[in-house]
This record gives C-alpha cells, sequence and structure tokens, in this order.
C-alpha cells in the first residue's frame, strides 16, 4: 500500500520569486530557466558554491529569501561569463548574479567583515574620489577594512608581490592618479544614485 | 590593411598601473598597423566587476555613460580599449544606452549634473577585435620584421575578452567563446609556435583572486600547469587583470600546492612590438613582466632591460 503524501511543512513565499523577477537585473529572463544546469556545470568554481546557480535559481522559485539572499554562490562569482553564453534559454545568469549580490548586501545579508562587500567598497571609494581605480589604495583600504590584524597580516603577505611591481613600474609611488573633473563625476554618480532610488535598479 | 585610420582610445585604469605593458606595447603596435590611438579626454574607471555593489547599477552605469560623453566630444569614431574589463562594460553600457531609451534618458539626465551629454550611438570595441576585423592576419604577418622562430607560446584567452561579446553582431562576430582561435592566430602570425592549449578560457579567478587568492589559486595552478605540459616558453593573454594574477600568484601556488612554476605572463601586443622588430623596452615594454623571459628578451630588439 502507497503511504500517503505528507502535508506540506512550510509554505513557499511566491512573493519573493515575483520580487527577483522585477527587483533584480537580469530577472525578468529567470522564469526562462529550466533547470537544465548548464550554468552549474560551467561555472569554475562552482563547487565551492553553497549552491550552483540553477538550484539557487530553484531556490528563488521556492520563495527561500533567507537561504537565497544570503548564500555564498554570488559572492564566489568571478564573473567568467561561461554561463550567460551556455545558456539554451539565455538566462543571463552571471548579470542576476552580480546582482543578488547587490541585493544581499542593500538588505544586510553581507554583515561586518565580509571579504567580497568590502572589496567592492573599497573600489567604489577610490573611482568615486578619485575617477579611477587606484589599486595601491583601494587595497589596502580593503586590507584593512577586513580589521587591523588581518590588514597587517595581508600586507606582509603581499609585501614581495608589491615590490616586485614598483621595481617594474607597475605600483607608483606618490598620490593617486585622479581625473580632473571628479567635481562633475561626483555630480553625476550623486543624480544617478537620486534617479535610481525614484525607478529602482532593474534592468539596469 | 586598408587606409589609415584614428580610433578613440580608451586606456583604463589598468593602464597605469598593473598593466602599462599593455598600455604602451598597444599604443606602439597599433600605429604600426594603421590604427591611431586618440585618448578619451579625462577618461574614468568603468566600474569593473564590482562597482554596482558599492555605488548601485545607474551609477555604475553613469561610469560608462561619462565615458561616452567625453569620447563622443572627439567626434563619432569607433572608441577601442584593450582592457578585458573596460571593453565588457562599456561595450555592454554602450548597447544597452543604445538599446533602451528610458536607460537613455535616466544616464542623460545624470550626465546633465556634470554639464554632460551623450546622444552619438557609439561603438566601442576591443583591440583584438580590431586587429581581426579591420586589419587582418595578413596585415599583422606583413608588419613582421623580426620573426619569433622557435618561441612556444600558450594562447590564455581568459574570459571577458570574449564572453559574452565575441559571438555577437554588435562584438564584431570575431571569435567563438568556448574554442577562440584569434590569440593563437596572432601567435602564428609573430612567427612564433602557439602550442595546443586546453586551458585557453579558463578563469584564472578574476577580481575573487585579487581579494581572496585562496579561493582561487587552484584555478591559476591549472593554466600554469597545463602551459607547462604543453611546453610554453611563455604564456601570452590579452587581458590585464589574467597577465597580473597568473604572473604575480605563481610564487604564492608554489607554496600551497608543491610546485616550482616560474613562467612568464606576457600580452599578444608584447609579442608584437617584439616581432615588429621594435624597441624590447620603449614599445614592448619587457621590462614591466615580473618573471621575465629571456628568451623573448633575447630576441627583442635591444633586449629587454631597461
Amino acid at each position: 500500500m502507497t503511504t500517503p503524501a505528507p502535508a506540506a511543512a512550510r509554505k513557499y513565499d511566491l512573493a519573493f520569486a515575483k520580487w527577483v523577477y522585477q527587483n533584480v537585473n537580469g530577472g525578468d529572463k529567470l522564469s526562462l530557466c529550466m533547470q537544465c544546469g548548464a550554468c552549474s556545470g560551467s561555472c569554475p568554481i562552482g563547487v565551492q558554491m553553497d549552491h550552483g546557480p540553477r538550484k539557487l535559481f530553484m531556490m528563488i522559485r521556492a520563495g527561500m529569501k533567507e537561504e537565497v539572499l544570503s548564500a555564498n554562490t554570488q559572492w564566489n562569482c568571478t564573473s567568467c561569463y561561461r554561463c550567460v553564453v551556455r545558456c539554451p534559454r539565455g538566462v543571463p545568469v552571471t548579470y542576476i548574479l552580480q546582482d543578488l549580490a547587490a541585493k544581499s548586501v542593500e538588505f544586510g545579508y553581507a554583515k561586518g567583515r565580509h571579504e567580497n562587500k568590502n572589496f567592492a567598497q573599497s573600489f567604489w571609494w577610490s573611482a568615486k574620489s578619485f575617477g579611477r581605480t587606484d589599486e595601491r589604495l583601494m587595497t589596502m583600504r580593503y586590507f584593512f577594512s577586513l580589521g587591523l590584524g588581518e590588514g597587517y597580516k595581508r600586507t606582509m603577505a603581499n609585501l614581495k608581490i608589491a615590490l616586485g611591481m614598483v621595481k617594474a613600474g607597475r605600483m607608483h609611488v606618490g598620490l593617486p592618479h585622479r581625473i580632473k573633473g571628479r567635481k562633475g563625476l561626483q555630480a553625476i554618480l550623486a543624480k544617478a544614485r537620486e534617479i535610481e532610488a525614484r525607478h529602482g535598479s532593474a534592468g539596469e | 590593411m586598408s587606409d589609415k585610420k584614428t580610433m578613440t582610445y580608451y586606456p583604463g585604469c589598468s593602464s597605469l598601473g598593473s598593466g602599462r605593458h599593455l598600455d604602451e606595447s598597444l599604443r606602439a603596435i597599433m600605429p604600426e598597423v594603421g590604427v591611431a590611438l586618440d585618448d578619451i579626454e579625462d577618461w574614468n574607471c568603468c566600474g569593473a566587476s564590482v562597482g554596482h555593489i558599492g555605488g548601485g547599477q545607474l551609477p555604475n552605469l553613469a561610469l560608462t555613460g561619462r565615458n561616452l560623453a567625453k569620447a563622443q566630444q572627439k567626434g563619432t569614431r569607433d572608441v577601442v580599449t584593450g582592457c578585458a574589463a573596460c571593453y565588457l562594460n562599456t561595450h555592454g553600457g554602450a548597447e544597452k544606452i543604445k538599446a533602451d531609451v528610458k536607460k537613455r534618458a535616466a544616464i542623460n539626465e545624470a550626465l546633465d549634473a556634470g554639464g554632460l551629454s551623450y546622444t552619438a550611438e557609439l561603438k566601442v570595441r576591443h583591440a583584438c577585435e580590431v586587429l581581426v576585423n579591420d586589419v587582418g592576419l595578413e596585415a599583422i604577418e606583413a608588419r613582421v620584421a623580426n620573426p619569433l622562430t622557435g618561441l612556444k607560446v600558450a594562447g590564455y584567452v581568459g574570459c571577458q575578452t570574449v564572453r559574452p561579446f565575441a559571438g555577437t553582431a554588435a562584438g564584431g562576430d570575431y571569435d567563438c567563446y568556448d574554442d577562440p582561435t584569434f590569440l593563437d592566430d596572432f601567435t602564428r602570425a609573430c612567427g612564433a609556435e602557439a602550442v595546443p592549449f586546453a586551458h585557453k578560457t579558463a578563469c584564472c579567478g578574476g577580481s575573487v583572486a585579487v581579494m581572496s587568492p585562496e579561493r582561487t589559486l587552484h584555478l591559476m595552478k591549472a593554466i600554469l600547469e597545463e602551459a607547462t605540459k604543453a611546453g610554453a616558453d611563455v604564456i601570452s593573454t590579452p587581458c590585464p587583470l589574467c597577465q597580473t594574477n597568473v604572473e604575480m600568484y605563481q610564487p604564492a601556488i608554489n607554496e600551497k600546492f608543491g610546485t616550482n612554476y616560474n613562467i612568464p605572463v606576457v600580452f599578444y601586443s608584447q609579442l608584437m612590438a617584439v616581432a615588429f622588430g621594435m624597441d624590447g623596452v620603449k614599445d614592448a615594454a619587457l621590462h614591466r613582466n615580473t618573471i621575465r623571459s629571456e628568451k623573448l628578451e633575447a630576441m627583442a630588439k635591444g633586449g629587454g632591460k631597461a
């Protein structure tokens, strides 16, 4: 005799999938996913992820908001775009993961001394302040954002690389490389932020 | 190669730091094959692969918006860049702004705050695509005065130079995603030997390798292992981040895996500069590689010592 099917243990929150479709860059194409797994199979460090992209997308459909936004999947994406070119359904997988990362930060799921979050924030600090990436200052800011001890440890671990780069003329000593139009750039970025707050970020 | 042309050049941030040798060698070789480069005035960062996390999607796109607005001041010439991330963001951003009227309006509203506007529909191209489609292999080969005979080269394409745009019409349809041939074609045009290299489009770890090497050292190790097995004297790449990662982490890889890698990683444009008979330092910038190739330097005019 067949055992009777169990009652659903929990309710899925379908509103989350809809929210992703509407608010995450590329999310409008997520409903095309047919769960073939070409993305996860193509991923260079998929095995290091809590869940590969295929599974993460199913979890989105299952309404598993907490698990999705706190997964390390979006933080291990190296932006190699192999999943994007291989997806037979045209789902922009990398773009979706990249924006899920931004959403994880926005809604407080990437807390404290978080490598990817801190790296991204150090990067943006340089882009916004100088108009350019100053590889030295951005890296130092990132290292020390992880704590004084960690900052010292990483600085020491990378000292030899840094000295080699200085010797080869690939790391300069002196003031950061800055654009002339910093004020104009900062006004542009502030305005863009304001427009995004007005309209939301989906489809950017 | 038909007539000489001028393109608007976007060097990108690495051109002032870790990728100086890409910028210097590109500036040397491009005019030699008929493409003059004219820099975007006061260009800014492209946002790379993490800008949207710190800044937001629209502000990140506004970085590209400003570069395009500044490029437009140079006329409607094509924009060219040698950096994979700059290409990815600037080409992708330009196409998005072209296709989406709302996006175009939003970007222009933001640009207006800085006294700029973008009304053109500029084409943003990768230097490799320009070399394939506009210059052509025959013209490159014809310019070679100092063939790199006997140099074995593993062509490491990496990711963003070909993905996701190389096979699209807007991206110039110049090669495929998984087994591109352009880099080996460049190697052979220079008179060197392109060794079979299965990891040509494997990922080095990109910015994840920069922020936490521990997560990605094994990816770079696989690339080095394959290049060694293939008997390569040097690895050649078009990507500034691939070049830096795969070069600078070799000691860390050796320490972690008990290996003994010390393979030079150079840009295709450095190989071309040497093969064109140009100066090993001033044009090929061989002195900027932290792992030097004695074999390549011996072939270069004036050697590679600064």
